[in-house]
């Protein structure tokens, strides 16, 4: 997933490193075979019968043999569609049996994306929107859910195993029923009973009674959005929970205990101690959050991709996915970007 | 966190009994408050205790209650401590240390949210498990009502009688039976065959060094991150024409009607091709080749963990005459049981909850997943003569259905949870 953006930290030292033992081993190669790096393998053929390729390389070899399945894979299942749908992007597409007849208009599809079409950039900027917006809630949710998870109590387990249900069954279509009859009990659900407790302002009521409801139009819309949105917000940080609760586990017992002695309050052990240990999978859940968000088939993007497709305009559609996928990647590159110079890893 | 390293120091099997005492150690020391003279009378009857502890410990299956016995006695120290607290206090033993107004007001900062935050914290989850419980209740609470209820002001929660007619008819209208058994075999073939290719893949991203790693790993990045909906078409096409890299062409201009028993057909620019939708082999060859439904993060799942086990264990199994493959099957792949769990469970919730893919490739291929997806449709269809009912008459239907389809899933869920929570971390996704 995203640790990957994690980790390249790490990794990049690892393969230097191994390159250097490599290049050793080679040197070895070198003064055994005397022969130059390049043809240091024909003369070791001849030298040491048993050990034609060296073990470097032979294990090199054999990494590529153990990905050899998934490279035929990705090539014909993946790298080959995704060009493909690439082309299509610059051709406009007939379906006729058999083949897809395409017609190269270059970047035509791309430019009606943003000119003629009427609903692509307002359905962009409005995914963008939420995305931004919703991002960082979900992020700080997650971690104060797994905060309290990590904490000793009894049912602990049985907690966590209900925060973690919704990754279970949110991704179906069974999804989408709960979503229906949560959002439109209004006139076809046969749930208003229930879903008014959702639907109610309890926050706008509570504000109102203290009295501060209606200072600013923006405020109260900010936290109605929060508190109306508390649903698909629990239902959308399972994952987020998980991976920063094992985050959270992997705080050493050093720093609890270093901490405590000091006398710090569990406040300030949160800010000093538990921020800068988890920091990296806060990088973590930021790109899966937001890849996330972005690839759901339900965000008015993607539905609209999806309508262009099922009209045959294939073409067109899979100009309307790039796009989309490239300000994704844009997205998560300027985040990272930002997001990187304030994480502490661990040496 | 305790427990955790605890099990991992089970498998080393080594340092088994310091890391115990290190432990007990380690939590009095958390525990430990400023009254040091107090407690410094009880340390020895703890290190005791931990000593007691450690021939219990090497039996696998008593560390929890070795955990309890400790926590227990933990409590009492404190309780003791505290008694002789306030003793000290009566008596006006206390030293100056003990009277600063600074340590005082620390004291009851922590007394004070020691009694409010496990209230709060109760609170907090309750209201939350009840936000992710809600469509659960709601869902059986529903799906056992009969459907004259659902409009009866005065039933809320608790339906008046419990009525099974609802599943019985979605199991019907689903062809549940022979849809359910469709799915497994889809699902179990599919995830296992992922577990296979990915770890294989995964194995290879973690241990070796080749030219074009750097980029071969950026492409697993890339199958992670670029949405299906984009390649999706591509592939309908590969597979709706399928033209087996032109054996097909070949069978037909020898006179060949079939192909691998399915028929040939003509394109409109006369080349022949088979038709692979509705067959589940699109939905298996992808999973062999290591590129099947979340494939890419399966990969990167082995390769963590892959990464997190020792070189030694490669360089020990290399100098007893072990190749990279035979190591592989006989070194890895016995310790990677809990990662193989992991990434097969995921990947039978991901292959069940999947109808997007699905839905492209299958037109009579039944999935629980596809069937929910167009109960609705079929629902107007059998139960009301086509007509269009809107979603509130048929409600406590859907309803069951979603019961029906989700009770396999949360069945294997209840069962294997501490696979699912424990697994990521487990696995070394984070690490």
């Amino acid at each position: 997933m995203a640790d990957k953006v994690v980790n390249e930290a790490a990794e990049v030292e690892v393969p230097a490193e191994e390159t250097v033992n490599e290049t050793v081993e080679e040197a070895v190669v070198e003064t055994t075979g005397k022969a130059s790096k390049k043809s240091a393998k024909p003369p070791k053929e001849k030298k040491v019968k048993g050990m034609k390729i060296p073990y470097e390389r032979r294990k090199a070899l054999y990494g590529y043999g153990f990905l050899a399945i998934w490279i035929v894979g990705t090539i014909w299942l993946f790298l080959r569609p995704l060009i493909t749908s690439l082309w299509y992007s610059v051709n406009t597409t007939e379906v006729t049996v058999g083949v897809m007849k395409t017609t190269f208009v270059g970047l035509q599809n791309y430019i009606d994306a943003f000119t003629v079409d009427t609903d692509y950039t307002t359905a962009l900027l409005s995914v963008l929107r939420d995305t931004l917006w919703s991002t960082p809630i979900i992020i700080i949710f997650s971690m104060f859910v797994a905060v309290i998870l990590n904490q000793k109590f009894h049912g602990r387990t049985f907690a966590r195993a209900i925060f973690f249900l919704p990754v279970i069954i949110a991704t179906g279509p069974v999804m989408s029923i709960i979503n229906g009859d949560m959002d439109t009990s209004g006139y076809s659900g046969g749930s208003e009973a229930f879903s008014t407790m959702f639907e109610t302002d309890m926050a706008g009521e509570l504000l109102s009674f203290l009295g501060i409801y209606s200072i600013s139009d923006q405020i109260t819309e900010m936290i109605s959005l929060i508190t109306s949105d508390v649903f698909n917000l629990v239902w959308n940080s399972g994952i987020q929970i998980i991976i920063f609760l094992s985050a959270l586990q992997n705080i050493p017992v050093s720093a609890r205990e270093a901490a405590s002695i000091e006398g710090a309050t569990s406040w300030e052990f949160f800010w000093k101690i538990t921020l800068p240990y988890i920091s990296p999978m806060i990088v973590t859940n930021l790109v899966y959050t937001i890849v996330d968000s972005f690839i759901d088939t339900d965000n008015e993007v993607m539905t609209l991709v999806l309508s262009e497709a099922s009209d045959w305009n294939h073409g067109y559609s899979a100009a309307l996915a790039w796009i989309y996928f490239l300000i994704v990647i844009v997205v998560l590159g300027i985040v990272l970007a930002i997001i990187n110079k304030h994480i502490y890893y661990e040496v | 966190m305790a427990k955790e390293k605890k099990d991992k120091v089970v498998k080393v099997e080594e340092a088994l009994e310091e890391t115990a005492a290190e432990e007990t150690v380690v939590e009095e020391a958390v525990t430990e408050e400023p009254t040091e003279e107090k407690s410094a009378k009880k340390k020895p009857a703890k290190v005791k205790a931990a000593k007691e502890k450690k021939p219990r410990k090497k039996k696998e299956m008593s560390t929890e209650k070795a955990e309890k016995l400790f926590q227990k006695e933990r409590r009492q120290h404190l309780k003791e401590k505290e008694k002789m607290y306030k003793e000290a206090k009566k008596n006006g033993t206390l030293d100056e240390r003990q009277l600063d107004p600074k340590y005082l007001g620390y004291l009851r900062r922590r007394r004070i949210l020691g009694v409010v935050w496990p209230i709060a914290r109760f609170l907090i989850l309750f209201g939350l498990g009840f936000v992710i419980l809600y469509p659960l209740i709601y869902m059986l609470s529903t799906a056992f009502r009969p459907n004259a209820q659902m409009n009866d002001p005065s039933v809320v929660w608790i339906p008046k009688s419990l009525t099974l007619s609802n599943l019985q008819d979605v199991w019907d209208v689903m062809d549940f039976g022979a849809t359910l058994l469709n799915t497994l075999r889809l699902n179990i073939v599919c995830s296992l065959l992922s577990v296979v290719s990915c770890c294989l893949a995964g194995y290879g991203f973690a241990r070796f060094n080749f030219k074009g790693k750097g980029i071969m790993f950026g492409i697993v990045i890339m199958q992670i991150i670029v949405p299906p909906q984009i390649t999706v078409i591509p592939l309908y096409l590969q597979w709706a024409y399928f033209k087996m890299f032109g054996l097909v062409e070949v069978a037909a201009g020898a006179g060949a009607t079939t192909f691998l028993g399915i028929a040939i057909n003509t394109a409109s620019n006369g080349s022949h091709y088979i038709s692979l939708i509705d067959h589940q082999v699109v939905m298996y060859v992808p999973a062999i080749l290591a590129n099947g439904i979340r494939s890419g993060l399966f990969i990167y799942i082995f390769r963590q963990f892959f990464r997190g086990l020792p070189m030694e264990l490669e360089d020990a199994a290399y100098l007893d005459g072990c190749g990279p493959f035979k190591t592989f099957i006989r070194v890895m792949i016995p310790n990677a049981s809990s990662a193989f769990l992991t990434v097969f469970l995921f990947s039978i919730v991901w292959y069940w909850n999947d109808y997007y893919i699905s839905s492209t490739f299958f037109i009579n291929n039944h999935t629980v997943a596809l069937q929910l997806q167009k109960l609705s449709a079929t629902l107007d269809a059998q139960l009301f003569n086509n007509a269009q009912v809107g979603t509130r008459r048929k409600i406590v239907w859907l309803e069951a259905g979603c019961l029906l389809s989700i009770t396999p899933i949360l069945v294997m869920y209840i069962f294997l949870q501490k696979y699912f929570t424990e697994g990521l971390a487990r696995s070394g996704l984070v690490g």
